[in-house]
């Protein structure tokens, strides 16, 4: 990397220019987009049933309805989008392809099996009321406990047993050396099904332009592998001839990052009538349709010796990947996620695992903030807990006996993921003197119960796999997934730089950052910089935003890009000050003699030659333009990692958990705007909140979805997550070798590590009375039984006592 | 094909009076939106839960998902477009820039409103407060943590300006 700049915009504070017309109610999200004056609504009939033969579909009545232009089925879909097939290469695994609609049979509550057009959004709406669906019931398999049981119903008349995948992996010669560890602990860890739920809903509105051309805007985080899904499935859809634009996006989590029925439907439907087609989906649609998460099964035996040393690992998973696979990720992103994460910062040595995506009448499993992490480290941590307290040993000392050593440094795990730097050591003991832990320790040295609350302190230590590249896609048997992503950049006529990166930001404030990185390595103020984002037709190919991967892929690509550009101006340079291009510095718009600061010329005299724009000649052996089109290959993953310590005190009757305090750790490797880390980290914490204190989608036992608004589903409030006064978040920073710029990602890592230390903290509260704590959610209700479970097989006697205290005191 | 029943509402909105001609049950966040085209005010569930859609009906905030406009016939309407000046930002909305307290920006609206009739009641609000009067709006990227802050700094300079 050069040296010539001496900017460092990387690393500011720097205010994040989106605000401005977010403020003023300006940003333009898709419903608030203009449409054209003879623009069609979309709306969906949904399946009532979690699996069913459809027998008829009665229209009539639908197409009555004034302003309704046409209401098709998926008969009409057959010869207009080929079955949606995530592009997955892998032993075993069995695909589960989707209709645009269902046509003979549904397999989920929500799926699509009519969709009306029609001049108005209410029409459309009144119009599905009254569209006629006659079902025959088939017997539905619900859990993912049911769909791998004898005998359980099957989704997919191929997918023998529900099983769609099976991976597994063992280190050298597991079995022996598995079977002589010393001491031995089993645990079975159950993470619930969540939904990610952004703000805003999905939707999407396809535009005829110019003839054969379409502009499809549409809320998602990956504008790129849209388009090309969208060019392969759509029958008569070219690629060159669709331009994906994203608007203002209110919130992706991963939810947005997957190729969805409705935006097939939507560019077929405005191949078929030349006509505008809108559709926004509504908050039922976004908890019935869009992709859920987690819904896991760890069995899991840990082998360790008496300092409480990891020996060996052996993990059984299960994940529920719903009735078909997501796209791109196939549905095996959380299964083979939570078999090859888990591994963490530790130094486990031997190791095996079998996994399984598993299919059930539900709606599809896809990536959601974290994808597998929140729930593969709190098994891992909960491995930890349980290790220490069969030795007797500290949770914290336990893990610090584990992990990887600043000597080890760097690192290849069992797997053979490398992990180029990191700071497990320096976080835990950092996090060990900061978090209050060890006064907490010494506060409660024996029962946890004080003043009617059980109180606990918990771990969450963890890394974040991050910027995933190319290579980590192909192990994982993902190739729709490139893992490539593109800038170009261009020092426009005047001097001033435009960046285009080819990914699609949600909210992460790429608008500001992005421009502190170009400014940095071309040497002008961020100010003079303008990003682009979310449109095909000005951004080079890329994968995307999510996996916490924007600041490495998107960033290292500007990084190369501007290089290139950096180096033609200072060869420009050199040529109009006759010095050597070594010898010129840039900043602030200027191209100066390092040996000599009085001597510059600005970028806008050198653009006069790049563009022939003035009486100067371009030098001979330089060609026109001054812009560069990077694409950049991340390592296979850049490890980022963090310590989170939670202290809860649980209420001894009716469960409620209340966060006493909370402390971060965090190394994203080199910050680029420390403002935007810690909202990311914020964000993160309070999801994981909401993960184990109350969110959990749930079917009943027909698949019925029972929660299907944000009544039911619960989010945490402003009341619900660790205020200032008890949240304090440090910083180490060890940059990336592996990754250009030092960046590691920090989308995921606030709730990955919440979810793992809040669930560590509740069972730390209340291992001491014999409660088990080993799955998530964790409500109230969940926990006051737990604790009434407890205390009628061993009645603790300080319990009882608080009882009567407490009884006494109403 | 028969036709759709309208009716006529009249209201004012940021100060300026609108007559149109809608359909009975046109939403009073549609009625914003799609009518008279003030888009800031967003649809976040449509059921009155999540707090995208606030607005305030007279002064005081009101889910603009759950009102037919014909229901606020005649009544004053403020929408976040009512805030800032083309040069200036209101000090909530400086305040939020200045803390972080956006991200996405989807539910921000709504929360600017809430914190606008809030701080008109409590000028000087401790934390807790600041915190049960945010409570009936969902952000899903913040955390909170920079949206209290943000209300706090908020009352600070607009407390400031009010004494100078």
């Amino acid at each position: 990397m050069t040296t010539h700049q001496s900017n460092d915009f990387v690393g500011q504070r720097f205010p994040r220019r989106e605000d401005q017309y977010l403020l003023r109610g300006e940003g333009l999200y898709l419903d608030d987009l203009a449409e054209p004056h003879n623009t069609l609504h979309l709306a969906f009939v949904l399946s009532p049933h979690a699996h069913a033969r459809i027998l008829s579909i009665d229209v009539s009545e639908a197409l009555e309805v004034p302003g309704v232009v046409a209401v098709l089925t998926g008969e009409d879909f057959v010869s207009l989008i080929k079955p949606i097939r995530p592009n997955i290469e892998m032993p075993t695994y069995l695909y589960t392809d989707r209709l645009a609609l269902a046509l003979d049979v549904v397999r989920f509550v929500g799926e699509q099996v009519a969709v009306v057009l029609a001049e108005s959004k209410y029409a459309a709406h009144d119009a599905i009321e009254l569209v006629q669906v006659e079902y025959e019931l088939m017997p539905a398999v619900v859990s993912l406990e049911q769909a791998i049981s004898e005998g359980s119903p099957v989704v997919h008349e191929h997918v023998a047993g529900n099983i769609a995948f099976r991976g597994e992996f063992a280190s050298d010669d597991f079995a022996t050396k598995h079977a002589a560890g010393k001491y031995r602990l089993r645990e079975r860890f159950r993470h619930g099904r969540v939904s990610g739920s952004a703000m805003e809903p999905r939707g999407c509105m396809a535009v005829p332009i110019r003839g054969e051309e379409i502009t499809f805007y549409t809320s998602t985080q990956i504008p790129h592998i849209v388009r090309t899904e969208i060019a392969k499935h759509v029958i008569g859809c070219s690629e060159s001839a669709l331009r994906v634009v994203v608007p203002e996006v209110g919130g992706g989590f991963g939810v947005k990052a997957q190729l969805y029925t409705e935006e097939l439907i939507s560019v077929a439907l405005c191949l078929k009538y030349r006509r505008p087609i809108k559709w926004v989906q509504d908050r039922r649609e976004d908890l019935l349709t869009n992709t859920h998460a987690r819904d896991h099964i760890y069995e899991m035996e840990a082998t360790f010796d008496e300092r409480g040393v990891l020996t060996s690992l052996e993990l059984e998973l299960y994940t529920n990947i719903g009735a078909y696979s997501s796209s791109p990720f196939g549905g095996t992103i959380e299964t083979t996620g939570g078999a090859r994460q888990i591994v963490g910062p530790y130094k486990l040595p031997n190791y095996a695992y079998r996994c399984y995506a598993v299919t059930t009448n539900t709606c599809a499993s896809g990536v959601y903030r974290g994808v597998a992490q929140p729930a593969c480290f709190m098994a891992m941590e909960g491995i930890m807990d349980r290790i220490a307290r069969q030795l007797n040993i500290d949770p914290l000392e336990v893990r610090l006996r584990n992990i990887v050593l600043p000597g080890d440094m760097p690192w290849v795990n069992v797997l053979g993921v490398r992990y180029d730097t990191g700071s497990y050591q320096k976080c835990l003991e950092l996090a060990r003197e900061r978090s209050g832990y060890e006064d907490f320790r010494r506060r409660f040295p024996g029962s946890r119960l004080k003043d009617g609350k059980y109180h606990g302190i918990g771990i969450g230590n963890m890394v974040e796999l991050t910027g995933t590249g190319a290579p980590g896609w192909r192990v994982r048997g993902l190739q729709a997934v490139s893992g490539i992503d593109g800038a170009t950049i261009r020092v426009e006529p005047t001097g001033k730089v435009s960046v285009f990166v080819s990914q699609a930001n949600a909210g992460q404030g790429h608008f500001t950052t992005f421009a502190q990185i170009a400014a940095d390595h071309i040497g002008v103020r961020p100010e003079a910089v303008t990003v682009y984002e979310g449109d095909t037709a000005s951004t080079p190919f890329g994968t995307g935003t999510f996996a916490s991967r924007s600041a490495i892929t998107g960033g290292g690509a500007v990084i190369q890009a501007a290089e290139k550009v950096s180096n033609k101006i200072r060869r420009l340079a050199a040529h109009e000050l006759q010095v050597e291009p070594n010898d010129i510095v840039l900043q602030d718009g200027r191209a100066r003699v390092a040996s000599d600061p009085s001597r510059f010329v600005d970028f806008e005299k050198l653009c006069l030659l790049a563009y022939s724009l003035g009486k100067g000649a371009l030098p001979p052996t330089e060609v026109y333009g001054l812009e560069a089109t990077e694409y950049y290959d991340p390592p296979v993953v850049t490890v980022a990692n963090a310590v989170h310590i939670i202290e809860v005190a649980i209420d001894a009757i009716d469960g409620r958990v209340a966060i006493e305090n909370y402390y971060v750790v965090h190394d994203c490797g080199k910050v680029i705007n420390p403002m935007i880390v810690d909202g990311q980290i914020h964000g993160g914490i309070a999801q994981g909140v909401g993960e184990v204190l109350m969110e959990e989608i749930v079917y009943d036992e027909h698949g019925q979805l029972i929660n299907a608004s944000l009544l039911d589903y619960l989010l945490p409030t402003a009341l619900d997550v660790p205020d200032l006064s008890t949240l304090t978040i440090d910083h180490v920073e060890t940059p990336s070798i592996d990754s250009l710029g030092g960046f590691k990602g920090v989308g995921e890592g606030g709730i990955i590590g919440s979810v793992a230390a809040l669930t560590s903290a509740i069972y730390d509260a209340l291992e001491g009375i014999g409660a088990n704590v080993n799955s998530v959610p964790l409500r109230p209700s969940h926990i006051a039984s737990l604790i009434r479970a407890a205390r009628q097989s061993a009645p603790d006697p300080e319990a009882t006592r608080a009882k009567q205290e407490l009884t006494a005191a109403h | 094909m028969s036709s759709i029943e309208t009716t006529t509402v009249e209201l004012v909105v940021n100060g300026k009076r609108y007559k149109r001609q809608i359909e009975p049950r046109l939403l009073l966040a549609d009625f914003l939106r799609h009518e008279i085209g003030l888009k800031g005010t967003h649809i976040g569930c449509a059921h009155g839960v999540c707090g995208a859609c606030t607005v305030q009906i007279d002064d005081k905030t009101a889910r603009s998902c759950l009102h037919f406009a014909i229901d606020v016939q005649n009544s004053e309407i403020k929408t976040v477009e009512s805030l800032a000046t083309p040069e200036k930002l209101h000090p909530i909305q400086q305040a939020f820039h200045e803390s972080h307290a956006l991200q996405c920006g989807f539910c921000t609206p709504g929360i600017l409103m809430t914190t606008e009739e809030f701080l008109r009641g409590n000028p000087n609000p401790d934390d807790d407060e600041i915190r049960k009067a945010l409570c009936n709006n969902m952000c899903r990227c913040t955390g909170y943590v920079n949206i209290v802050k943000a209300v706090g700094l908020a009352a600070t300079s607009m407390s400031a300006a009010e004494n100078e």
